[in-house]
């Protein structure tokens, strides 16, 4: 729709999106027959931001929301098999995605000590590019959960005017600190990997990395950015953070592209809007193409301005935080407030 | 202080007159849902309906049966239509094939929410969708359920927001990992005294934790620390 009303045409993000609905659709079968009210499958990266392109891969957890059982090693293993029929491409080699993923350490090691960066990573991918390939009630289950710990769970003291609070700090600042943390990890695969791959990296954290903070400052910032008459009705004050996590878990269904979308559209900028999904868009139409793909992996970083595709993606990456500067600090009436109100101190 | 009793299923599996007989002579129940959830037990319970001793009872209702292995549908609604007006019949939404017959019972259908092994009726959404199709039709909210589909009971609260004026009775118990009915636990009890507000006064509990009939006082002290705790006066619809 936005696309329309701007007048442009977003050809790698149309073509990413029907890519990535037949892929789902592929995987979704390939694992239909492993019905479980314990765990789901579920994808992050790529695929559940609805971005795939011919070189994705799968990123895919066996998420238990439930008793632990030996079982779940062996179905892990017939999953990662029954994956790599439909995307070949094997997982990265951190070794956070691939594998089985307790909710426990989800919902309860939020910060603290026993936090890490894999369940941080973990966390919020699910929060904000997730999808289930199968029993997504499991999926919706364990988000509530991790909802309700930073919503819930975690609230100010109760203002002298009566006035609720909107802006749940928890979430917010551990979605601050994931992506703070994206760009500190950049730097130190940089020097663990001695550069390798170093460019496809850093334009992925100039874009797609991005767009999922912009995810999380949105959805931290929801019930404002898409008030909720029934949200501003609860009388009760426990009962409205749990409206409030509710709330937060509806953004959870949309796709970080299809969120800043909502948030563009209601600008009424075209300009904005082409700055935007256009760069974005250019972004992806390189990841589409296996030549340029490759080039971005092998870019020696001494030469990356002589690479057109590395070159051309970091011109656009300009665009694209131009854009998002410009929805966030003052293009949108609400998200302009709420960045100057929290987004710094 | 709401109706309370049991599901005679939930002490009494195959044996209604049993678990009415196990609740009749106990001072604090006043309510009894009468369960026929295997359909080979739905024609002994409509053909002993008229002679069981309810009197005790201030609230009666019957559950429909969950699965139609040995009866067709049409025959299970005839068996049910028949039993006494004033009971509200529990349904399962898979069981309604047929909106237009189940329509005919108005607000005496009173559907419940399901657990996760089913496929429909799980979340608002569903249950929204679900009485699109049968307006008229009331609302028994199964806490154990909406607490397996969302722990945090944000789910069940919105269910009450938005079904609260259809709600006819409430099923209590804990739901394990394979959907089982269990006694109350800790966490469970916890989790259900956050929704208490929204439950109307007069609405009935009816238990449906499976356990063994010395263990019926204890269980009604679980539930009532739980449930009673906080109850509000909200008008039933």
């Amino acid at each position: 729709m936005l696309e329309a009303q701007s007048g442009a045409k977003w050809d790698a993000i149309r073509a990413a999106r029907a890519k990535t609905d037949d892929v789902l659709a592929l995987l979704g079968a390939e694992l239909a027959d492993l019905a479980d009210a314990n765990f789901s499958v579920v994808v992050t990266g790529s695929l559940g931001r609805g971005e795939a392109t011919a070189g994705s891969d799968a990123d895919w957890i066996l998420l238990v929301d439930g008793p632990s059982d030996p079982n779940h090693a062996i179905l892990a293993g017939d999953i990662a098999n029954r994956i790599r029929k439909v995307v070949t491409k094997e997982v990265g080699r951190t070794g956070t995605f691939g594998g089985i993923v307790a909710s426990h350490e989800l919902v309860h090691y939020i910060a603290g000590t026993r936090d890490s960066n894999e369940n941080l990573t973990r966390r919020i991918l699910l929060l904000s590019e997730s999808r289930a390939l199968i029993n997504p009630l499991v999926r919706e289950r364990v988000i509530q959960n991790v909802l309700a710990r930073y919503v819930v769970h975690d609230r100010s003291v109760q203002s002298r005017s009566g006035v609720r609070q909107s802006v749940p700090n928890f979430f917010l600042n551990d979605v601050v600190r994931y992506w703070r943390t994206m760009a500190s990890d950049y730097a130190s695969k940089m020097w663990e990997r001695q550069r390798e791959g170093w460019g496809i990296r850093n334009i992925k954290l100039r874009f797609s990395r991005k767009l999922l903070f912009t995810w999380g400052m949105i959805a931290a910032f929801a019930a404002e950015v898409f008030p909720s008459a029934e949200l501003q009705q609860v009388g009760d004050d426990d009962e409205y953070y749990h409206a409030l996590a509710k709330h937060i878990g509806t953004l959870t269904e949309v796709t970080p592209l299809e969120l800043l979308a909502r948030v563009v559209m209601a600008c009424d900028d075209k300009e904005l809007a082409n700055r935007i999904f256009s760069s974005y868009d250019a972004f992806l139409g390189v990841l589409s193409d296996p030549d340029q793909r490759e080039a971005l992996e092998k870019v020696p970083f001494e030469r990356a301005l002589d690479e057109p595709a590395y070159a051309g993606l970091r011109d656009a990456s300009h665009a694209f935080r131009e854009g998002v500067t410009g929805l966030f600090f003052d293009a949108h009436p609400a998200l302009k407030r709420l960045i100057r109100g929290y987004g710094v101190f | 202080m709401r109706p309370i009793g049991f599901s005679t299923g939930a002490l009494a599996k195959g044996d209604v007159a049993r678990g009415v007989e196990l609740q009749r002579t106990r001072q604090r129940i006043d309510a009894v849902e009468l369960s026929a959830l295997r359909d080979h037990e739905l024609p002994a319970l409509a053909a002993a309906a008229g002679a069981l001793d309810l009197r005790h009872f201030s609230y009666v209702s019957v559950h429909a049966p969950s699965k139609l292995e040995t009866l067709d549908e049409q025959s299970v609604f005839e068996l049910l239509v028949q039993l006494p007006e004033p009971w509200p019949i529990v349904a399962h939404p898979d069981i309604l094939r047929t909106p237009s017959l189940w329509r005919r019972l108005g607000a005496r259908l009173c559907i419940e929410n399901m657990d996760d092994r089913k496929t429909t009726g799980r979340t608002p959404a569903e249950l929204r969708a679900l009485f699109e199709q049968y307006p008229d039709a009331s609302f028994c909210l199964d806490l154990g359920h909406a607490r397996q589909i969302d722990p945090t009971m944000a789910s069940a609260l919105q269910m009450l927001r938005e079904l609260g004026g259809r709600l006819r009775q409430v099923h209590v118990s804990e739901v394990g990992t394979r959907g089982e009915h269990r006694a109350l636990g800790a966490t469970t009890r916890l989790a259900f005294s956050s929704v208490t507000h929204r439950i109307p006064e007069g609405c009935p509990l009816i238990l449906e934790s499976v356990i063994p009939p010395e263990d019926i006082e204890r269980e009604l002290d679980a539930v009532q620390t739980a449930l009673e705790a906080s109850a509000v006066q909200v008008a039933t619809a």
